[in-house]
């Protein structure tokens, strides 16, 4: 009775540069994001690769004087296009924010459904896909009972998994997550980690953090971004997550993995 | 971008670009309803001392009027600066939390109130007290000219004196707000800190919060200003409206005000008249548009975060 | 407040700095004292307008005053007969078609200024900060101008639009400072779900700014509710009530006001304190409503930011 049949993509970055006016911050990215795998990327702050994040839904145009060289790839077809609407890109590509940021005038209800009703989309059976999204989020149980309270009412790692329900609703292929986890306290982290893992069977998976035990726990592959002073950021190193820790090659990424800096 | 999106932006841009077309819309009616006036009478429709309308000939020139204006505004700034910036201080510097607040909006209050309220306070209630005053300064300061008045004047009432008080209380609120929005930028701990070594109120606020906001305070002075040029009714009711020039005696009944001058003449204007005060609203219009651009262009330079 | 130490001697370094100490106590207690003396005057001034309004004016009140008209009425008739009734019902339609252009437009710049990324932006917000300076007579020349362009007769509707011009710039200014209190995390969040710039503008950010767009609709009524000169010289005045914007004269509180003390008897002057009350009550009820609903929100913000 799923109304839900996911399909995960697969993304895939090439030659990504981005500009912020005159200044360039990312420069030929070519990154490959394998359909159901987690992939984190990881790198100090200023690397870019918050930017990054942004430029794979398209999200990072909203910023006035931003300028992208490149192609966006989701599964063989260039999101960047003329003929795509970013308001269609972003329905199958979702995105969690750093910040927990529910809708606060609306139910913890509304707010699953927010995407629905925000797209000007329709759904023959509300109640099941409310029911399916907070299942995936792994917050149904907690919230059943309680679904026309608002949303604000909910503790800060509850409401994160709420936007991780919201986006979950429109049924994207691909989900990315802006450091989901950095304004949350150990427990919500774990729970939001375990629900990535499980998230990770029917979608494609790209999680921007800091927390380099994190990156270990619930990636399969890690990209390394790195920027200096007058060099725009760009990956180091790409490769899986045991590798990337364990053995890594360049060795900026072993300084990094290591603590040595950042 | 959506069809939607694109009406969207496309209605308030629309909407935006609508602030423009007002102000063109204002300056180009002002202008072809002045223009008669403005071509019969040249430039000495500016500073000429003369209205006449008589059978005969038309003469409108509104000097005494505009100087009036700039007078009993400049009397207004001079009034209300020091209260305004002294509330300022009070509010930002000396009151604590319910008190400012409470005085704050009391200060908004006066902001809110209407002119014609202020107009009809200001002719029953305030010209008694304030000739008082004016008695008062002119029988100890009457050597000084500003003080002096015309032989044979004895009630001193209606005057550029008056005008300017009631004008001061109308902009009072808007320098005190401006102040008062400057002065909070500043760290309260640190001028407690600056306190705590050893500097005095008098020092922290002569050295160093005067000399850092006194640009944005004149911003807020010169809004005052543009207000205070374009008040129409409440200086209508506590001046006396005269052509004959009134260019220092604050104390003499008898003044000048454009804005009050359209006013009082309108109900009665023929055609040619009627053109006349559309050239008066013309520089009225120019002159507080001009004060006010480089007011807020002022006021945004200190007040950065409204951006 | 002065330091007692007469201790004046200027070639011991030390005991100089004493002296100075009693100067400096000096100076702090002037400031302090002249600011609150200051400040006191501008109070003062306040309360003796608000003061003068209520006392004179409740010698007019009654529940007749309130929604009689003025038809048959003169100066001189005695305050038992006739009040505001129509005028209230005048200034209320004048108003509320002024607000009726005023407000969408006003919403709409602010959300120009607030979701746009052009670069006129800067140029519209100059625009409309002049435009709040506008003085008030010249709006009504303007409407005038646009009067006799028209060979239109004098009516209602002229005088609503010459209150528009005035009440625009303060609807966009408040509605535009309550926008930009939405969090910019919200619009990406609706953005980041597909949403299109517009359903994200209706569905969550303006829900989110619903009391601050409420203020600046207040805030904008307080700002012309007591517009006068703009009045006068748009529309008639009238005795009677004539809720018709497009034909024949209109009264409204504040031109009411204006004539009862142009005529100058006591009775008339009387009115018009009376009339003076009226206007001042629906002005502090617009205005404190305006404030309670800015407070709720700040008290809800540090509730949420917990």
């Amino acid at each position: 009775m799923m109304t839900i049949t996911p399909v995960a993509a697969e993304l895939q970055a090439q030659d990504v540069s981005v500009w912020f006016g005159e200044r360039q911050v990312l420069k030929d990215v070519n990154l490959t994001f394998r359909a159901n795998r987690v992939t984190a990327l990881i790198g100090p702050s200023g690397c870019g690769k918050s930017t990054f994040i942004r430029t794979l839904n398209r999200m990072h145009e909203l910023i006035p004087s931003a300028g992208l060289a490149g192609a966006i790839l989701l599964d063989g077809k260039d999101i960047y296009d003329p003929s795509v609407n970013p308001v269609d890109v972003r329905m199958e590509i979702g995105m969690v924010f750093q910040k927990p940021n529910p809708f606060p005038t609306m139910s913890i209800q509304n707010n699953v459904l927010s995407g629905l009703k925000l797209s000007g989309l329709h759904s023959d059976n509300k109640e099941e896909l409310l029911e399916t999204s907070l299942k995936r989020a792994s917050m149904w149980n907690e919230v059943k009972d309680r679904l026309d309270e608002p949303a604000t009412s909910l503790s800060g790692g509850q409401q994160q998994r709420l936007c991780i329900a919201r986006s979950l609703a429109m049924n994207p292929k691909v989900l990315l997550m802006d450091e989901p986890c950095s304004a949350l306290d150990p427990g919500s982290t774990r729970r939001i980690e375990a629900t990535i893992e499980e998230l990770s069977e029917s979608m494609t998976i790209v999680i921007v953090t800091h927390n380099m035990q994190q990156a270990q726990r619930v990636s399969h592959e890690t990209a390394f971004f790195l920027a200096d002073d007058n060099v725009p950021g760009g990956v180091v190193e790409f490769g899986s997550t045991e590798q990337v820790f364990g053995q890594p090659i360049d060795p900026r990424t072993n300084d990094y993995v290591n603590g040595h800096f950042g | 971008m959506s069809r939607g999106d694109r009406l969207f932006f496309g209605i308030t841009s629309s909407a935006a670009y609508f602030a423009f077309i007002l102000v063109g819309l204002i300056l180009v009616f002002l202008i072809a309803q002045a223009w008669p006036a403005i071509q019969e009478q040249g430039f000495a429709f500016v500073y000429g001392d003369k209205w006449e309308v008589t059978e005969e000939k038309t003469i409108l020139q509104i000097g005494p009027m505009l100087y009036g204006s700039i007078l009993i505004a400049l009397l207004g700034v001079l009034i209300a600066t020091p209260m305004a910036i002294a509330t300022a201080y009070m509010i930002v510097f000396i009151l604590k939390g319910g008190w400012a607040k409470l005085a704050t909006n009391l200060i908004d209050l006066l902001a809110a109130l209407p002119s014609v309220i202020i107009g009809l306070w200001g002719v029953l209630v305030f010209t008694p007290i304030a000739q008082g005053w004016a008695e008062f300064l002119h029988q100890y300061l009457g050597w000084i000219p500003l003080f002096a008045t015309d032989k044979g004047t004895t009630s001193l009432n209606s005057s550029p004196f008056i005008a300017g008080w009631i004008v001061a209380v109308m902009i009072v609120p808007i320098i005190t707000s401006v102040t008062r929005e400057i002065f909070s930028q500043f760290d309260r701990e640190l001028v407690n800190g600056a306190l705590a070594l050893g500097a005095t109120r008098w020092t922290v606020f002569r050295r160093v919060i005067l000399p850092t906001t006194s640009g944005g305070i004149t911003g807020g002075v010169l809004l005052g200003l543009g207000r205070a040029i374009g008040e129409t009714v409440a200086i209508y009711y506590v001046l006396q409206l005269s052509m004959n020039i009134n260019l220092f005696q604050i104390l003499e009944p008898r003044g000048g005000a454009i804005a009050s001058w359209i006013l009082s003449r309108f109900g009665e204007a023929t055609d040619k008249e009627f053109h006349g005060l559309m050239a008066a609203g013309l520089v009225i219009f120019i002159t507080t548009l001009i004060i006010n651009l480089i007011a807020n262009v002022i006021v945004n330079k200190a007040q950065p975060w409204r951006k | 407040m002065s330091d007692p130490r007469p201790a004046k001697q200027p070639w011991n370094k030390s005991s100089k700095l004493a002296s100075f100490k009693g100067l400096r106590g000096f100076s702090d207690a002037v400031l302090v004292f002249g600011s609150l003396l200051l400040a006191a005057a501008v109070f003062s001034l306040l309360l003796s307008v608000l003061w003068s309004v209520i006392s004179a004016g409740s010698g007019a009140m009654s529940a007749e005053f309130l929604y009689q008209n003025n038809r048959y009425i003169s100066t001189t008739t005695s305050l038992d007969y006739g009040g505001v009734g129509h005028a209230i019902l005048g200034t209320l339609e004048l108003v509320l078609l002024a607000t009726a252009v005023a407000l969408p437009l006003g919403l709409a710049i602010a959300v120009y200024l607030t979701q746009s990324q052009s670069k006129l932006r800067n140029l519209v917000r100059a625009i409309t900060q002049a435009l709040a300076g506008l003085p008030s007579v010249v709006s009504g020349l303007f409407v005038l101008s646009i009067i006799s362009f028209l060979d239109a007769q004098k009516s209602g509707i002229f005088g609503a639009v010459a209150l528009f011009p005035l009440m625009l710039p303060t609807v966009a200014r408040v509605a535009e400072e309550a926008l930009r209190l939405v969090p910019q995390d919200l619009r990406l969040a609706a953005l980041g779900l597909g949403a299109p710039n517009y359903r994200a503008f209706f569905q969550v950010i303006l829900p989110a700014a619903k009391t601050g767009i409420i203020t600046a609709l207040l805030l904008g009524l307080a700002r012309v509710v007591g517009e006068t000169a703009p009045l006068i010289l748009t529309i008639q005045a009238n005795e009677g009530t004539n809720l018709n914007p497009l034909e024949g004269g209109v009264a409204t509180l504040p031109t009411y006001i204006y004539g009862f003390i142009s005529a100058g008897y006591a009775s008339s002057i009387t009115r018009a304190w009376g009339a003076s009350l009226v206007l001042l009550i629906i002005v502090g009820i617009l205005f404190v409503s305006a404030r309670l609903l800015t407070g709720d929100k700040k008290k809800k913000k540090s509730k949420g930011s917990k």
